[in-house]
């Protein structure tokens, strides 16, 4: 059996609407026989009637329905059809559902499903990758799977956990990604895995961003260096204890996102490290974004915009040779 | 009973005072908290002052048809002792002129815009951004592009830390980073080279005396000899007992040679020349696996007998180690008879704070020059070094030092 | 509504008086109103109140001792110090707490009811106050859509203050009536005027009683003037003598108590108690609540999410 990423979330989903009748799916096109703009639902919404229902376009009342209903005892999934369109929807995720347990004492466990990132031809609007914003402000938990199986088990953690959870699902990993089964548990939630063992340099990565740097050490491992891959799984909480680990084996950092360069995900990565472990470091840390541009259309552009396997390994190269 | 104010109250962001239009209670009477007592007007509407608090009228200080700012006290409650302890916590609002003043133009402003935050009038300061730019010459100069060449990253230092080495102990690596820095797999590599030899540990004789050389070593040293007869002495200490080494007799000389030229052992620190009071030199012994180096004070003033004494004292306190550090602190200058191991000359190193160390090489039968005699004539000649900090002290001087420390040597009658 | 009109006058006497920190916002001149949206709820029901609704709130049994709280921070209320002033709620009881960005809760209130109604909860309204200036958001239009696509048992009543802040009513909207909008949602709308508490309550109620047979959500538009600032910090001064003059310009509280009289439902003695009962209330909320800790920066338990296995360790903040 081969089965995809895209297709670990939805028997993800199937599972959750099975198991537990508090959950229900709230999205664009999610219901009916159409099963969402990218499949994630199909079939999902004949199998359990009314509990996959399609909603206009309102983001912000998607969310803020997600809310009410969570308030209610209820596990609501939102699926946003794209990340980008997300920032309608910011005040109800953010100043809503992140401040309520702040607040009143009193959790809003939503789900809400991003498909993030980048795939060919996408565009400034259906190419973003929003964990590093998510992530930022207090009261969410932003998760980013790489892998299908994490994909799988971390979507069915994630409408466990009584907090909003921001979901960021990676659109290139959605049909380019298989595995061969599904497994029953995955590694808990926060923790960081080490994808690739190595000895020379340390890169710490998530999403769709690990299997670029995969590539990446796998090409420099020719010339005779071992770098070891982080994949951090949840951005927030982020497991600065297993990639201080890692730099105390290593001595050198490079921190690896495909979101956009200023702050973020990979500033945060660095600040810790420089902050709790700048006696582990041998030489500066380095770190490789998407450019602070809006994301290009055209394939040769959107191709040199998005970090990519090759200066990923350009980088690596620069950084063992300081 | 305690006394509250009735305060004019804050009727507006905008508005400064107001005019009593009527006072509507008499004194004595007694009012309920929240009870409107005074009708004011003004430039807006007519609106009403109430009190603060249940109690009686105590005293009315407003007169109708006067103004009076916000904040002014009108009058006062005699209430309730808890009342009164109610206000005393919270003192009333400044008043609203002084805050007009301080905010130029707020006070023109018809309508309201209240702020919906409390001004903190205490915060409030004026800020004048200074026309000058970065002054210059203030802080370190960075060379911001130079990118990191030479350096030693966090890592290799804290690993030297929990080895407890020094920079001197990584002049075995050659460093493999850029700019040919030490990265840590260089000084792990050297380290695990290292461990394949036989290792024991240092004494703290052993890492003391490392220490102080590699402090010392850190100055411009430079070293002159020349040769010295040393027949006189020997033939004086024949008439000795006990008998003082050649060693004592070149340390009574270099004092004396000191006494003559103070200036020669002066110390340079950044732009001062120091000078001691008193001559106290060291005289290098031999320990356990180290030299120690106690001093002599006031080695001028010791004649050779009483120095001989003193050698015999201080070289059985170094076999039992009891010579502390104090012991060893203070010289200006030491003395080092390495002849004794049949060493011919050396360059010594001074101690790392003295600036002279005069070393003493094996006597050897040499044909020297007899001018009056016009043949070589034996004699029992020795190599005499003099290394010195050549900040503080040039060849000329340190020349002429050694030259005097020689013709003392050669009339030992003299010391 | 005495109590709340007495409440809200200690309130601004104590902000005068510098007692408070942060805003003081008020409904005078919408007691009527407010009081007719708390009073037909029942326990079940949604409540999401927004600023002016202290009457509402206190008629669906929020304790006064709560709102004295809030506004003094005391440890002991709803927010504990957390969030202040009116965006206090008690969502276990079904009082929803307010966000400040307007038109939020709309949406909420939908989704609690869907949830309701999923498990097979009947008779249950939920009811959510919104501004004519409000009722311009986004968020207000996605709401009411998604309530009437969602078919679900809710009443939004907006009321006409004709004023936003300071803005009037020819800057905040172009059509001829606001109900006008509900027949655009798919939604039942109502108009009243909101200085009349028997039309308050006559309207409101019917709307309620709608809702719950199961009728599509209902709007009910209701005209009155704000009667003090936006927040007491604001003078309002921008009011113009005309709209002074206006018959929606009446303050609710007078008008009830001219009715009262008229008809002689209750004679001066009874009126005087109510006041003094009221002012007794008042007064023992804000002492209770004066009392009581407010809290403390040192002891405060810094985690935004109840996982605390799962609190991102970020190092310490602040001035911690």
């Amino acid at each position: 059996m081969s089965i995809t990423y895209l297709e670990a979330i939805r028997e993800a989903q199937a599972k959750l609407l099975r198991d537990d009748k508090r959950v229900f799916i709230y999205g664009q096109d999610v219901g009916g026989t159409f099963g969402g703009a990218f499949k994630a639902t199909k079939g999902l919404a004949k199998e359990f009637p009314g509990r996959v229902l399609n909603t206009p376009i309102s983001e912000d009342a998607m969310v803020g329905t997600a809310i009410g209903a969570a308030l209610e005892g209820m596990r609501p999934i939102v699926e946003m059809q794209f990340a980008d369109f997300s920032s309608i929807a910011l005040n109800q995720i953010l100043n809503n559902a992140g401040t309520h347990y702040w607040r009143t004492n009193i959790p809003v466990p939503i789900t809400v499903r991003l498909p993030s990132g980048g795939t060919k031809g996408s565009g400034p609007f259906h190419s973003q990758s929003m964990e590093s914003l998510y992530a930022h402000y207090p009261g969410l938990i932003v998760m980013t799977p790489a892998t299908v199986e994490d994909a799988y088990t971390m979507l069915i953690d994630a409408v466990a956990i009584d907090d909003p959870v921001v979901y960021c699902e990676h659109k290139y990993l959605y049909y380019h990604l298989k595995a061969d089964n599904l497994p029953n548990d995955g590694m808990p939630v926060g923790k960081a895995r080490i994808a690739r063992s190595g000895r020379d340099l340390t890169i710490v990565s998530y999403s769709a961003m690990l299997h670029e740097s995969l590539s990446a050490a796998e090409e420099i491992a020719k010339e005779g260096f071992e770098i070891e891959v982080v994949d951090l799984r949840t951005v927030k909480p982020l497991d600065t204890a297993t990639v201080l680990a890692s730099v105390a084996r290593t001595g050198r950092l490079l921190a690896v996102g495909e979101s956009f360069p200023w702050g973020g995900v990979t500033a945060e990565v660095i600040a810790r490290v420089s902050t709790d472990g700048f006696h582990l470091l041998d030489a500066a840390p380095a770190r490789v974004n998407a450019k602070d541009t809006p994301i290009p259309y055209h394939p040769n552009l959107w191709s040199t915009h998005r970090p990519s396997s090759k200066v990923i390994a350009a980088k690596a190269r620069q950084l063992l040779r300081e | 009973m305690p006394q509250v104010p009735i305060i004019m109250p804050q009727l507006g962001e905008s508005i400064a005072e107001a005019t009593i239009v009527s006072i509507n209670v008499k004194l004595g009477e007694k009012v309920a908290a929240d009870q409107e007592i005074i009708e004011v007007e003004t430039n807006k509407a007519v609106m009403g002052v109430t009190t603060p608090c249940a109690g009686e009228i105590a005293k009315i200080d407003a007169q109708v048809k006067e103004t009076y700012p916000i904040g002014t006290v009108l009058g006062y409650i005699e209430a309730s002792e808890k009342d009164a302890a109610r206000f005393a916590k919270q003192a009333p609002p400044p008043p609203q002129r002084e805050m007009a003043e301080e905010i130029p133009g707020r006070s023109e402003e018809k309508s309201g815009n209240g702020a919906h935050f409390q001004i903190d009038k205490s915060a409030v300061r004026t800020f004048r951004v200074s026309t000058q730019g970065a002054v210059p010459g203030g802080g370190l100069p960075v060379p911001a592009a130079a990118k990191g060449a030479g350096f030693l990253s966090p890592r290799v230092r804290a690993r030297m830390a929990e080895l407890q080495l020094t920079n001197a102990d990584l002049a075995g690596i050659a460093g493999t980073g850029s700019g040919n820095r030490v990265t840590i797999k260089d000084l792990e590599n050297y380290l695990r080279q290292m461990e394949s030899a036989t290792a024991s540990d240092a004494s703290a004789i052993r890492a003391g005396v490392a220490d102080a050389m590699r402090r010392s070593w850190s100055r411009p040293l430079a070293t002159i000899g020349s040769s010295v007869n040393l027949d006189p002495v020997l033939t004086d200490r024949k008439q000795r007992d006990p008998k003082p080494g050649p060693a004592l007799y070149a340390l009574r000389a270099l004092a004396l040679a000191l006494v003559e030229n103070p200036a020669a052992s002066a110390k340079l620190i950044g732009a001062r020349v120091l000078q001691s009071n008193t001559i106290d030199i060291g005289l290098a012994i031999e320990a356990q696996d180290g030299i120690i180096v106690p001093i002599i004070r006031n080695a001028d003033k010791t004649s050779l007998a009483d120095l001989t004494t003193k050698y015999e004292e201080l070289v059985s306190l170094g076999r039992a180690r009891r010579i502390s550090p104090e012991m060893q602190s203070g010289g200006i200058a030491a003395v080092s008879n390495f002849g004794t191991f049949g060493v011919e000359w050396g360059t010594p190193i001074p101690l790392p704070d003295q600036t002279m160390i005069l070393g003493l090489g094996v006597g050897k039968k040499t044909p020297r020059w007899d001018e009056s005699k016009s043949e070589f004539v034996p004699a029992t000649e020795a190599q005499i070094t003099l290394s010195f900090d050549h900040r503080s002290l040039d060849g000329g001087g340190a020349g002429r030092l050694l030259k005097r420390v020689i013709e003392l040597l050669e009339n030992p009658a003299k010391l | 509504m005495l109590l709340t009109r007495t409440f809200e006058e200690k309130l601004a006497s104590m902000y005068r008086g510098g007692r408070i920190t942060g805003g003081v916002y008020i409904g005078k001149g919408q007691e009527a109103v407010s009081v007719a949206c708390g009073i037909f709820l029942q326990k079940g029901d949604i409540f999401a109140p927004l600023i002016r609704d202290q009457a509402g709130r206190s008629a669906f049994g929020e304790p006064l001792v709560d709102v004295a709280r809030t506004y003094l921070g005391s440890r002991a209320g709803p927010m504990r110090g957390r969030d202040g002033n009116i965006h206090r709620g008690k969502p276990r009881d079904g009082q929803l707490a307010m966000i400040s960005h307007l038109g939020a809760m709309v949406s909420v209130v939908v989704g609690s009811l869907m949830a309701k109604r999923g498990r097979g909860e009947k008779n249950v309204i939920g009811l959510t106050t919104i501004g004519e200036g409000g009722m311009q958001t986004g968020a207000t239009h996605e709401g009411m859509n998604i309530a009437a696509v969602e078919h679900v048992p809710l009443v939004v009543v907006a009321t006409n203050n004709h004023y936003a802040y300071s803005t009037p009513n020819d800057r905040e909207f172009a059509c001829a009536n606001l109900v006008d909008r509900a027949r655009g949602y798919g939604f039942e709308g109502y108009e009243l005027d909101g200085t009349d508490l028997a039309q308050c309550l006559d309207v409101v109620g019917s709307a309620v009683k709608r809702a719950r047979a199961g009728r599509p959500p209902q709007l009910v538009v209701a005209s009155t003037l704000r009667l003090a600032g936006h927040g007491e910090h604001d003078d309002f001064s921008y009011v113009t003598d005309d709209i002074r003059k206006e018959p929606f310009a009446i303050d609710c509280l007078r008008r009830a108590e001219a009715f009262i009289k008229e008809r002689d439902l209750a004679d001066a003695e009874t009126l005087q108690r109510w006041r003094e009962e009221a002012a007794e209330e008042v007064e023992n909320a804000f002492s209770a609540a004066q009392s009581e800790p407010v809290p403390s920066g040192n002891e405060e338990d810094w985690s935004a999410i109840s996982r605390r296995d799962l609190v991102d360790e970020i190092g310490e903040g602040g001035s911690s």
